[in-house]
């Protein structure tokens, strides 16, 4: 009767041992390929994003995080992915975000590369339509959630405002309703330590989900990199800027013909032809960024960024000013959001800030609606790419804690 | 408070697992621990109802007492009578919660109060007990076995539905030690089965196709809402309906061998059925064998003896239609659940009069490998399209198109 008990339960027990080895031990996953690098870099896709691998992998080569969202998949030949391959930068773009990140995703996605990124530089393209009242959108939230990253955080996490900021934040998203996380997140809020027994709990997840990303992240030749192929050899082998900016004009107006308001025309028949356009017709006259969670959100993310001594260049991009008169965007309203966003940035030391946002009416500056394109990748890259190619300087942050303050987020600024 | 859904992850194994072990140990000696067995039960059930669910466990509460009230009420009632109108208001009695849960959210628009995982099963093995009492096959029933019963946890939230005297005997002692082993050989097969099933296959089918066949329905609709994908979500949903859910019956089957009691299978190779009649002896087996025995049966016994219909063949076709629309009314009161028991009160009619059919020309008619395949894929396809019927999303196709 052993023997029939042996015969039923030792191949469980086998398996059991196999997949709690997988799991569990410290795999040596070797290194990814630069091809696969590559991928990785402009995929945008939520494994990269949630993900740690590729991105420490990236970070610790050439590669610099452009940390934004939907403005990073307009893959036109003066995208900063393109320029930078084609003119053999000293640098290579790591595209960190997509439609829908925004700063509360990004603050996790940060984690697991933030040792790297330290005494590092890095770009980030902060787009005024993150600040609605609502702030980070639950459902993008829940599609880029990462528990590897949530808990690379939670396990160094401190009883400061900011960390108890983020906690009350993530328990908030409804992706945050594993019981495990939730308990840690809940005593962070409380200003308490983690428990021993948590802590231990919290690390043997955290190699389980490792090995997850590392075992089950494949980077394959996504669509991006082959649209990223054939936009570079649109670009000539040397250029001046004069050049570029001739050739981002003649792109810019051959891509915009079926339309007056300077909207490509892809853009333009998926989304807004056939009658769709005149139901957007004042649509955004309610539209204001000045008040919301998205400002302590932004706070988080600055909060990092002096903490592991990061130099960070802003763009704020414009909005297509044609688009902005057609759906009665108040522009004074959208000024003011940029103000108070342009003083949590000036005030606390951070004063490398390209602000576009009166660029709107610029031809060709603006691929469609609010994401930037052709000229305007080239107002950036004019800005990014000294800043990127000179030496490191020093940089002296001075973070203030009343950003993450409700008086803050409900504060007007500017006339 | 940790909340615990039944078979909801591989955590939730390992822990009844490592409960159960002192049970199994116990068994494996010829000892059944009753009072180790009742309490990790309720603990499990505790921790079914933890958090926002609180309110469905207090329903649950209120609903046990109600059906124990009932049901030993009418054991008693039943020793010294046997009045028919009594019998009829106990089992209206012991339906009426089901009944409000499932009228509430189309009539009110939301669920009802009284609702909780697992309300249906219950009724179903209550109401089973009510009909074998008024038939004498039950002479008596015992408090703490009808309890051990109608709570048993591993079939507790969504079947297989056993029977009661089946499960007294297996209930009253611990079987033979070479029995049990090999239980717990079935088990292990049923339990890394079930894996396959429902968190591989059924998780591939309905977590990554699904959405991608919806979204090319809904995206590509012709006139009728017809599209090559609504083919395929026909197709993508049957196959997850079934791994899903036959997923789900071996978890419960093999943690009730792992307590020493053979619940019934629920499945028996469904999509090898050559005809419908068939396909309902292998399909959610002892929900249909519960329809056919008390709803079934009891119609065409009711029509017959009050001889309201002359024609057999009439009495069996009434029969099917008031059993497949209980049976629809049942998944819910929405106009697809009715349809799609509608739609196979009809099938089977069909099946009849071809069965019929076939028998009174059996020498003209081929019967060969190539036939029964015909007739294999043919069942698979009606039983496809009917499930398509009750996965509602036809409803939002038709009623409710997504803002496009």
């Amino acid at each position: 009767m052993k023997q029939r008990l042996w015969q039923i339960f030792g191949p469980v027990l086998c398996a059991v041992l196999l997949v709690a080895g997988l799991l569990l031990a410290p795999l040596p996953l070797g290194r990814l390929s630069h091809g696969a690098l590559r991928s990785a870099a402009v995929s945008m896709s939520p494994n990269v994003l949630a993900g740690e691998r590729a991105k420490q992998q990236a970070l610790a080569l050439d590669y610099v995080p452009f940390f934004g969202s939907s403005e990073l998949s307009r893959l036109d030949p003066f995208h900063p992915s393109a320029l930078a391959a084609k003119y053999h930068r000293n640098y290579r773009p790591f595209l960190v975000g997509a439609a829908g990140t925004q700063s509360l995703t990004h603050f996790l996605s940060d984690q697991s590369m933030l040792t790297q990124l330290a005494h590092k530089k890095a770009v980030f393209i902060v787009s005024m339509q993150w600040f609605t009242k609502r702030g980070q959108n639950p459902q993008a939230f829940t599609f880029f959630y990462s528990p590897l990253q949530t808990i690379t955080w939670l396990l160094q996490a401190r009883n400061t405002v900011a960390d108890r900021y983020a906690a009350r934040r993530l328990l908030t998203m409804p992706a945050c309703r594993d019981q495990q996380i939730k308990s840690a997140l809940l005593t962070v809020a409380g200003g308490q330590p983690l428990s021993h027994l948590s802590r231990q709990l919290l690390t043997a997840r955290l190699q389980m989900l490792r090995n997850e990303d590392g075992l089950f992240s494949r980077f394959a030749v996504t669509p991006n990199e082959r649209r990223l192929a054939r936009a570079e050899k649109l670009l000539p082998a040397t250029a001046t800027p004069a050049q570029l900016e001739a050739l981002a004009t003649a792109v810019g107006r051959a891509n915009t013909r079926t339309n007056t308001l300077g909207i490509d025309d892809q853009f333009y028949r998926a989304r807004l032809a056939g009658g769709r356009l005149a139901k957007l017709k004042g649509s955004q006259r309610h539209y204001d960024y000045r008040f919301g969670p998205e400002y302590s959100d932004f706070q988080l993310l600055l909060t990092q960024f002096a903490r592991h001594d990061i130099d960070v260049q802003f763009v704020i991009p414009p909005i297509n000013a044609k688009w902005a008169a057609y759906t009665g965007l108040s522009m004074p309203k959208y000024r003011q959001a940029v103000t108070k966003l342009r003083t949590q940035l000036r005030t606390q030391g951070f004063t490398r800030v390209l602000d576009l946002s009166e660029d709107g009416d610029q031809p060709y500056f603006m691929q469609d609606t609010i994401h930037i394109g052709w000229r305007g990748w080239l107002r950036m890259d004019r800005t990014v790419a000294p800043f990127l190619a000179g030496p490191r300087q020093p940089v002296h942050y001075r973070l203030d804690d009343r950003y993450f303050t409700k008086s803050w987020r409900q504060a007007t600024v500017g006339g | 408070m940790p909340n615990l859904q039944p078979y909801a992850d591989p955590q939730y194994f390992l822990i009844l697992l490592v409960a159960l072990v002192p049970l199994m140990v116990g068994l494996y000696h010829g000892h059944r621990l009753r009072l180790w067995e009742t309490v990790v039960s309720l603990a499990f059930i505790v921790l079914m109802f933890t958090g926002h669910k609180w309110g469905e466990g207090l329903a649950l509460l209120a609903y046990v007492a109600w059906q124990f009230l009932l049901v030993l009420g009418y054991a008693r009632y039943r020793r010294a009578h046997n009045g028919t109108a009594t019998f009829v208001a106990a089992v209206c009695a012991s339906i009426a919660p089901l009944a409000v849960v499932k009228v509430t959210p189309a009539v009110a628009g939301h669920p009802s109060l009284l609702g909780f995982l697992g309300i249906s099963y219950l009724t179903f093995k209550s109401v089973q007990v009510l009909m074998e009492l008024r038939d004498g096959a039950l002479k008596q029933v015992s408090a703490v076995d009808f309890g051990r019963f109608l709570l048993f946890l591993p079939t507790l939230s969504s079947g297989p539905i056993d029977r009661y005297r089946r499960f007294v005997a297996d209930i009253a002692g611990a079987p033979a030690q070479a029995d049990y082993v090999a239980m717990l050989g079935r088990a292990v097969h049923y339990l890394f089965l079930g894996f396959l099933y429902k968190f591989i296959l059924g998780y591939a089918f309905g977590t990554l196709m699904l959405p991608k066949v919806a979204q090319a329905a809904l995206v590509h609709a012709g006139p009728l809402g017809l599209s090559w994908g609504l083919v395929g979500y026909m197709y993508v949903y049957s196959m997850y309906l079934f791994f899903d859910f036959a997923g789900y019956s071996l978890f419960a089957v093999a943690i009730s061998l792992v307590m020493g009691v053979d619940t019934p299978m629920n499945f028996k190779r469904p999509f090898a059925a050559g005809n419908i009649k068939e396909f309902w002896n292998r399909w959610h087996m002892t929900l249909s064998f519960w329809f056919r025995d008390f709803v079934f049966m009891r119609t065409t016994f009711f029509i017959m003896k009050h001889k309201l219909i002359r024609n057999r063949v009439r009495v069996s076709q009434v029969a099917y239609l008031i059993n497949f629309l209980v049976m629809g009314f049942w998944h819910g009161v929405t106009w697809y659940y009715i349809v799609y028991g509608l739609f196979h009160a009809v099938a089977i009619i069909i099946n009849d009069y071809w069965l019929r059919f076939k028998k009174k020309h059996r020498q003209q008619l081929p019967h060969n490998r190539w036939t029964q395949a015909l007739a294999i894929f043919i069942t698979f396809n009606v039983v496809c399209f009917s499930f398509l019927i009750f996965s509602g999303f036809l409803d939002k196709l038709w009623f409710c198109p997504p803002h496009r």
